[in-house]
């Protein structure tokens, strides 16, 4: 069987790394073999479930069937181009190579695209795995990699790369065309420049491939069946605009999530009780801030509620990042619960 | 009215001198706003000011009722437009306005296999972006009569915002001609000079966003080789929590309501305080690591973007 992807989405600070964890706590508990891959750079993941996370996963302890990672981006990128350039020679060309540089520098920011590959990575090496519960980079980010392939796809495709591979090559083979165009590009920003973009293109194909392949893996597992999208936003108005403009994104990319999660919400009653009593004078700004969340939570659970086929609204549960692992576990086994009731 | 801090603004000081201001930060922090906020407050200093934006999800013209811009600028309030970039425009400006070889253009660079080759060559766009800043204060005025005072930069600090800044070091990496060469030295004496560039970084203070914000400075330290002018705390907490004896008052306004909800308003206060913690962190670590400081800004439950970019020029006093 293969296995679950659950992918939490949804703007920065709305709480995905605290939801995603105590989830794939939850998940473990049942004896189901989970994986819990996270982007956050701030390495809050680590701090939530209270173990040193890296590139590669590692068993948390104190929780059977669960291992988690993090995406470092400029150690994943190493690792993969090491794995599939040809020798040290190369490699070392490759370091050297202005664009790839650039393209390094690039992909070290697209923590989106680097979770992809890395998610099919982990699905490839560990057959047994049955839930893979995932932590997204913030806001759009976080699809962007579904747009990603035809980016990298121009560096391994194009007649251009064929081109200047040929070049690359020394070869006989180049058509007029071919050879005009590239004398007209060498006399405007030099040979040595052309000579560099050629070495790139023919350095990079074998890492860039299978990173493609991999991405490709991502994106079916992301439109499979019985995939868990979870759009999740906080009571803030950002948030929720955010959460709207990725079901947007991903309704484009024909991907539907499954719940809209309003996390940290206030009991209902909260504000009348506080408009009922006497507020004391100093007391003015802090109430008027908690009315004025109470009063736009209402109208963001509205706008939360034509996202998904179901909504959950979860509790706000101030100390929860400090509250240890029981507490992590409980608020993720309330979200199983939730998810589980729309089950066939 | 919750605005923050009334204090002058270390924003105005550390954006009185550069002509291009880039404001940097991860998607979230608010720096659209920041961004839309130094526009209007120069504007009303009678400055004509343009905004560029790069890879925006959220663009700053439909909060004024204006369309979200395209390669050419949208005006959004008197004084300020807006445009997204666009590495299409950029070259053509390059080669058909400023070097006016649009044979050069036609025949080779909108050549389909080149066109396509510019679109996803590494550090290619980011190299035309700064060269399209360059053009735009330097000759935007006699090749296309567009004229701009100030520019302000919203581009986000994931993705490409402060790989911007390191352009220079990128084009001396790479073996060009002539021409490459007089450009990349146009480019790092523009990046050099603090008269023409200066950076802005916004945060929250949230305890997962500080460690990035110390790197982000640091890179563009680094990349600028100066710090940056100024920082800015969005959504600061100061003015909800920082009231005189909160533990008095707290227990009073506790106690009238219902235990639960007692727990609750307790626990809200707390992470409050521990917001007000983070900032006072991240104003000892930026304060004397920028040139001009650290500014705060409230937060403002329920308001519309355009609400809190008045609120934001309010305080930058640019009532003038």
């Amino acid at each position: 069987m293969s296995p679950r992807l659950h992918m939490l989405l949804g703007a920065g600070g709305v709480g995905k790394t605290t939801l995603a964890a105590g989830y794939a706590v939850a998940l473990a508990s049942e004896g189901r073999r989970v994986g819990l891959l996270g982007i956050d750079p701030a390495r809050r993941l680590q701090d939530t479930i209270g173990v040193q996370l890296a590139d590669a996963q590692t068993a948390v302890p104190g929780v059977d069937n669960l291992a988690a990672a993090v995406v470092e981006p400029q150690r994943a990128i190493a690792r993969w181009f090491s794995e599939s350039v040809a020798d040290d020679q190369a490699a070392a060309r490759l370091a050297r190579n202005p664009f790839f540089r650039a393209l390094s520098d690039q992909l070290g920011t697209a923590t989106d695209v680097l979770a992809a590959v890395r998610l099919a990575e982990w699905r490839e090496r560990d057959p047994l795995l049955t839930d893979l519960v995932v932590d997204t980079a913030p806001g759009l980010a976080a699809v962007d990699f579904l747009r990603a392939p035809a980016r990298l796809q121009a560096l391994v495709g194009g007649r251009m790369v064929r081109w200047l591979l040929a070049a690359a090559r020394a070869s006989q083979s180049m058509s007029a065309a071919a050879h005009r165009v590239l004398t007209s590009v060498s006399g405007v920003v030099g040979t040595a420049m052309v000579a560099d973009l050629a070495e790139f293109f023919a350095l990079v194909q074998a890492p860039l491939s299978a990173m493609l392949a991999r991405l490709d893996v991502a994106r079916r597992w992301l439109h499979a069946g019985d995939t868990r999208l979870l759009l999740v936003t906080s009571t803030h108005d950002t948030a929720a605009a955010g959460a709207v403009s990725l079901s947007r994104a991903l309704a484009s990319a024909d991907l539907h999530p499954h719940a809209a999660i309003v996390n940290r919400t206030w009991p209902a009653a909260l504000a009348a009780e506080l408009d009922a009593v006497p507020v004391p004078a100093a007391a003015e700004p802090f109430v008027a801030y908690v009315r004025a969340h109470a009063t736009a939570q209402a109208a963001i659970v509205a706008a939360a509620a034509p996202l998904a086929p179901q909504l959950i609204t979860l509790p706000a549960l101030p100390d929860i990042d400090r509250a240890g692992r029981d507490a992590l576990a409980a608020l993720g086994a309330t979200l199983h619960h939730h998810l589980q009731r729309t089950e066939p | 009215m919750v605005h923050g801090q009334q204090k002058p603004m270390q924003l105005v000081a550390a954006s009185a001198q550069p002509r291009i201001v880039f404001v940097l930060g991860k998607g979230g922090v608010g720096r659209s706003t920041v961004a839309a906020a130094l526009a209007s407050s120069w504007a009303r200093r009678q400055a004509r000011v343009l905004i560029l934006q790069w890879a925006i999800s959220d663009p700053i013209g439909p909060w004024f009722g204006a369309e979200p811009a395209g390669a050419l600028p949208v005006t959004v309030s008197p004084g300020v437009d807006v445009v997204n970039f666009s590495l299409d425009y950029a070259l053509r400006a390059y080669f058909v306005d400023h070097l006016n070889a649009g044979w050069l253009y036609r025949r080779v660079i909108r050549a389909r296999p080149v066109a396509h080759l510019l679109e996803v060559a590494p550090g290619l766009a980011e190299m035309f972006f700064i060269g399209q800043l360059w053009w735009l204060t330097n000759l935007a005025a006699s090749e296309a009569g567009l004229r701009y005072d100030r520019i302000v930069v919203d581009a986000p600090a994931t993705g490409h915002g402060s790989p911007l800044l390191d352009v220079p070091a990128t084009m001396a990496t790479m073996r060009g001609a002539d021409l490459f060469a007089l450009e990349s030295r146009r480019v790092a004496d523009m990046m050099a000079d603090p008269a023409q560039i200066g950076a802005v970084i916004v945060t929250l203070p949230e305890a997962l966003v500080v460690r990035e914000t110390l790197e982000l400075h640091q890179r563009v330290r680094t990349s600028l080789g100066r710090a940056p002018n100024a920082a800015l705390v969005n959504r600061s907490a100061a003015s909800l929590v920082a009231q005189p004896d909160p533990g008095a008052w707290l227990d009073r306004l506790t106690a009238q309501v219902s235990p639960a909800n007692a727990q609750l308003v307790a626990g809200v206060h707390r992470e409050l305080h521990a917001r007000l913690d983070t900032e006072t962190q991240l104003r000892n670590r930026l304060s004397d690591a920028t040139v001009h400081g650290v500014d705060s800004f409230a937060e403002l439950p329920g308001h519309t973007p355009r609400q809190v970019v008045s609120a934001l020029v309010q305080q930058l006093g640019g009532n003038a």
